[in-house]
């Protein structure tokens, strides 16, 4: 064998032994899918705080839906991620999970408590991201409502990138793997419960690898994109939320910004108001007395624009939950059906094997 | 005889523990519209001069003089407490109370200023408290009492009673401070008043602010 050949042999053989194997479909590893669940609305269960905290639970519940799809937006106008999805559950098989919880939301300071987490088990992150107005966006009343908050986002993702970056390709591949078989287990655990160990970390683990073209992987492969196709038309319902109600949040948002401006201007006037009159003069105790009439006038004011924005966005929002919950309902009914149909295709299979053996 | 009354009994909490919850329905119902009855209720001239003639015999200064008879009260006395009367005049001010009451909340909606809100979670008051005041509010029999208290020992409270046959509607607001020997209480009557039905329905947004329609309202 001339150098020449040698050389090319060893290069084919070494790039073959290289190739990672897989049972996924060859795409670009680091392309990972990512399904972001509705977020925790943050709403204490104490009705009594809600006042209090300021906090608005219907809001918050619009919120909850509103916010993970403009950090959709984000993921995917970066071009750095597979397909981005907002779902209305936790997806423990996702290739990599992304939950969260609105911590702080007025019209001036957003925080969420964001966790990601990847199919292996590999916590990415979990911390908090907050953000201030941005104060060109307010005075250009940008009609996006994500762009105020768009550093947060984008701090997000720039996490995302950061946590993908500590991984190398096989890692990256093991998380596809993974995912695809977390999935098949859920649906056929007799087919696929050896494939995949989960340790006492919730940590999971290959134990091996299905044969490629194995006829059962298929179908869960299949089954999968069905689910899909469900859980994108559940994606563009929520999109379609998103521009209904996108200018009507931006306007609670831009009242809200107000309303906390007014606090701020209640407590410069009662600072100032305190050091003028005599105290017991009429002047005096009206100043107190009106210092607190107007905390509670802009608080009653939040309140009654609490009420019109629900007004607004309720029927919107009403009529999404609806046609969700029938999607979904449709597809756990035939996730039953699927996950019947495939345990007795297994066992069928298995019979044939050991009579044909 | 109230001053005197307020004046002589030992200080204790307007609103008691006690007053603070409610077993089940609450003791009286409050709601509707109320338009005052001016031929009825305390002047406010008439409560200072009352105010003067109290103190005037029960002045700390009376046991400073020999001379018998009435001791004229301090003007800086005076001045606290037309500055409470003043008040609690504009306080009471309003010509028109809307009442609304449901199980858990109570709230007094009164023109130029804020509604008086009292709520109820499992039975049990809850006040609102701010860097200005705290507002808590609680049930003495069938009477709602709601209490203001304000920095530098202002305090207002409200004491609302209504008629059995739930036409009539008494206010009773007492103004009291730190720097005022004695409370001022001025007494306010309301008489039940129909709204006439409207003809359209309406709801607020917030993109188009209110919205009225004749039939069922769709966004």
């Amino acid at each position: 064998m001339t150098p020449g050949a040698r050389f090319l042999l060893l290069a084919l053989l070494s790039s073959s032994l290289l190739q990672y194997p897989s049972i996924v479909h060859a795409r670009d590893v680091a392309a990972l899918n990512i399904s972001i669940s509705e977020f925790d609305p943050g709403v204490p269960e104490d009705r009594s705080l809600h006042r209090d905290l300021q906090i608005f639970p219907r809001i918050r519940d619009v919120e909850a839906k509103f916010l993970p799809f403009v950090l959709r937006e984000t993921l995917v106008s970066s071009g750095e991620w597979g397909a981005v999805r907002v779902v209305t559950e936790p997806d423990d098989a996702a290739e990599v999970a992304i939950s969260g919880s609105i911590v702080h939301s007025d019209g001036e300071h957003l925080e969420l408590q964001v966790q990601a987490i990847d199919a292996t088990g590999r916590l990415w992150f979990d911390r908090s991201f907050a953000a201030r107005l941005n104060e060109d966006a307010s005075q250009t009343g940008a009609a996006d409502a994500g762009s105020p908050f768009q550093p947060l986002y984008e701090a997000i993702a720039q996490a995302l990138q950061e946590s993908r970056q500590q991984l190398d390709d096989r890692a990256l591949a093991q998380i596809t793997e993974i995912s695809l078989l977390r999935y098949a287990v859920e649906l056929a655990p007799s087919a696929f419960g050896q494939y995949v160990a989960e340790d006492e970390q919730g940590q999971y683990a290959l134990r091996r690898l299905p044969a490629r073209g194995d006829p059962m992987l298929d179908r869960i492969e299949r089954i999968r994109l069905t689910e899909y196709v469900i859980t994108d038309t559940v994606d563009a319902k929520f999109r379609e939320l998103h521009e209904e109600i996108a200018s009507t949040y931006a306007l609670w948002r831009e009242y809200r910004r107000k309303s906390v401006e007014y606090d701020r201007q209640n407590a410069e006037r009662a600072q100032d108001g305190r050091s003028e009159a005599a105290s017991g003069s009429f002047e005096a105790i009206r100043s107190l007395y009106d210092n607190y009439k107007w905390d509670r006038v802009t608080a009653q004011e939040r309140d009654r624009l609490a009420i019109a924005f629900n007004n607004e966005v309720g029927p919107v929002v009403d009529a999404m939950e609806a046609r969700i919950a029938e999607l979904e309902s449709w597809v756990e009914e035939k996730y039953a059906e699927w996950h019947r149909l495939l345990e007795e295709l297994f066992e069928a299979e298995a019979e044939l094997n050991r009579t044909a053996s | 005889m109230c001053l005197v009354l307020v004046a002589c009994t030992p200080a204790k909490p307007v609103i008691e523990e006690h007053m603070m919850r409610i077993d089940g329905e609450m003791p009286a119902d409050f709601s509707g519209s109320w338009e005052r009855d001016y031929s009825r209720g305390d002047d406010v001239n008439q409560v200072l001069r009352d105010i003067y003639y109290y103190l005037s015999r029960t002045s700390a200064d009376r046991a400073y003089t020999t001379r018998p008879g009435p001791v004229q009260p301090s003007s800086r006395d005076m001045a606290s407490i037309s500055a409470l009367a003043r008040l609690a005049e504009l306080i009471t001010r309003p010509q028109v109370l809307t009442i609304s009451q449901n199980d858990q909340e109570i709230t007094v909606d009164r023109k130029d200023d804020f509604s008086l809100l009292c709520a109820f979670y499992d039975g049990v008051a809850k006040g609102t408290e701010s860097d200005y005041g705290t507002e808590i509010c609680g049930w003495d029999g069938d009477q709602l009492v709601s209490h203001l208290i304000l920095p530098d020992g202002l305090q207002v409270t409200h004491r609302f009673t209504v008629a059995a046959d739930r036409q009539q509607l008494r206010v009773v607001t007492t103004v009291s401070s730190n720097t005022a020997r004695v409370p001022v209480t001025l007494s306010r009557f309301y008489r039940k008043f129909e709204r006439l039905p409207p003809d359209f329905n309406c709801i607020e947004t917030l993109s188009m602010k209110r919205v009225c329609s004749t039939g069922e309202i769709e966004l």
